[in-house]
């Protein structure tokens, strides 16, 4: 069963590219537009860029999770999903994953890229890829939460960041402050462990909360 | 043969203080067939969703096996087949991936030698030349013949359909026929949604007027 369903998200990935490189090219267009506002200054560039990316980071987790379950909505699957009686839970879990993996990981693998392009130091490049690493999965299952808050309603592209930014804020708290840590040369292992946990306290509540919030939406 | 019964007392369900139904009741047992007829906007498919679950009634109960289909001891997830107005297909998958792939959703669906009976089925519903086609290719007939093709392997008893006729054509209405008389062969329920009358074979069936 896990197989199947393993097997169809990545058919479904690579028979739509664009699910997997419009998110990347999104993400370095934004991140190339900053040197041109802000000017070639190399020390200021490297002071802020992984706040930058961060941000950059939680835009396109916005953009690519908003629809994720528009599809399977207007097809008619999530009826399906809900009237069956085997546990969809897994089903979603797995979804998590391979959204996570097809938008965010590509994004993620070019960070070492980007931080040669923007004169990161090694310290802060290693931080910013493990709080990307521990953070963006929790991005993904927020962002989908929201997706799925708010299927019912028509024209929601602008609802679902207003209801699930506020929930990015202890993430972006917790990996701004590794990251300055870093920078000061101070440790930063527990501000990565507070992530961990988040990490660990949201992927097994969520896939029971997409049901949830499935079963409501559907229901509205 | 097990015994199956679903029933319904006093059910109601609104939307903004509108009634969409009212006080309905019925009472269903093996080898029942309902027709859930009437005109549009009367109801037909929230009825239907009532009856699986999807959507919650304000008022009355629905029983199945006199257990509320709200319960969590209620085993109704395990013997319904719910097939909507929509086709529950994916469109980035080919129809036999598709097949595959909500195959998996039913426990009572037999997986071992599910490609040859994915074959059997493509067979009866002349889908064969389809096979590999993207379901995003395919006209909407054939996509509502392979979403009713799932009746063709599952093993559960209660069939919901919400409007199985629209875009079939008439060999596959017959086809579809032949099928609501096997499940009432085996003692199944069968409760359709349907606005045209398509029965030839099917004379008992018992009629739901959502009009009235």
């Amino acid at each position: 069963m896990i197989k199947i369903f393993i097997k169809k998200e990545v058919n479904i990935y690579f028979r739509n590219l664009n699910y997997i490189f419009l998110p990347m090219i999104f993400f370095f267009l934004i991140i190339s537009v900053f040197p041109l506002v802000l000017g070639p200054d190399k020390a200021l560039l490297s002071k802020i860029i992984p706040g930058i990316i961060w941000i950059t980071v939680i835009l396109t987790t916005l953009l690519s999770s908003n629809n994720f379950f528009k599809d399977d909505y207007d097809n008619g699957i999530i009826e399906t999903y809900l009237t069956c009686d085997i546990s969809i839970e897994l089903l979603l879990f797995i979804r998590i994953l391979m959204c996570w993996l097809f938008t965010c990981f590509p994004i993620i693998f070019f960070i070492p890229l980007v931080s040669i392009l923007f004169s990161m130091s090694f310290e802060s490049t290693l931080t910013v890829f493990l709080t990307l690493i521990i953070g963006t999965p929790i991005l993904i299952s927020l962002g989908l939460f929201g997706s799925a808050l708010t299927l019912g309603v028509a024209k929601n592209n602008i609802l679902t960041p207003i209801i699930i930014v506020p929930f990015y804020i202890p993430v972006l708290i917790f990996s701004a402050s590794a990251i300055e840590s870093a920078n000061s040369g101070l440790p930063y292992e527990m501000q990565i462990y507070i992530l961990a946990a988040l990490l660990a306290l949201i992927l097994p509540i969520m896939p029971y909360l997409l049901k949830y919030t499935l079963h409501i939406s559907i229901n509205s | 043969m097990d015994n199956i019964e679903v029933k319904v007392v006093l059910a109601s369900s609104f939307i903004d203080s509108q009634f969409i139904f009212k006080d309905l009741s019925m009472h269903l047992k093996n080898r029942d067939i309902l027709f859930v007829t009437g005109k549009n906007g009367c109801g037909k498919t929230t009825f239907i969703k009532s009856l699986c679950g999807i959507h919650r009634i304000e008022s009355g109960s629905i029983l199945f096996n006199k257990i509320s289909i709200y319960k969590q001891n209620c085993d109704l997830k395990n013997n319904i087949v719910y097939i909507g107005h929509k086709n529950s297909l994916h469109n980035d998958l080919t129809v036999s991936e598709n097949l595959k792939y909500l195959s998996e959703f039913d426990s009572s669906i037999y997986k071992k030698n599910l490609s040859q009976e994915i074959c059997k089925l493509l067979d009866f519903f002349n889908l064969q030349k389809y096979k590999n086609y993207m379901v995003s290719k395919i006209s909407e007939g054939n996509k509502k013949k392979v979403s009713l093709s799932r009746l063709f392997l599952t093993k559960k008893k209660i069939w919901l359909l919400d409007e199985p006729l629209s875009f079939l054509d008439d060999d596959t209405k017959n086809l579809l026929e032949e099928l609501i008389l096997r499940n009432r062969d085996f003692g199944g329920i069968t409760i359709a949604s349907t606005h045209t009358n398509f029965l030839h074979k099917i004379k008992d069936a018992i009629f739901l007027d959502m009009n009235t």
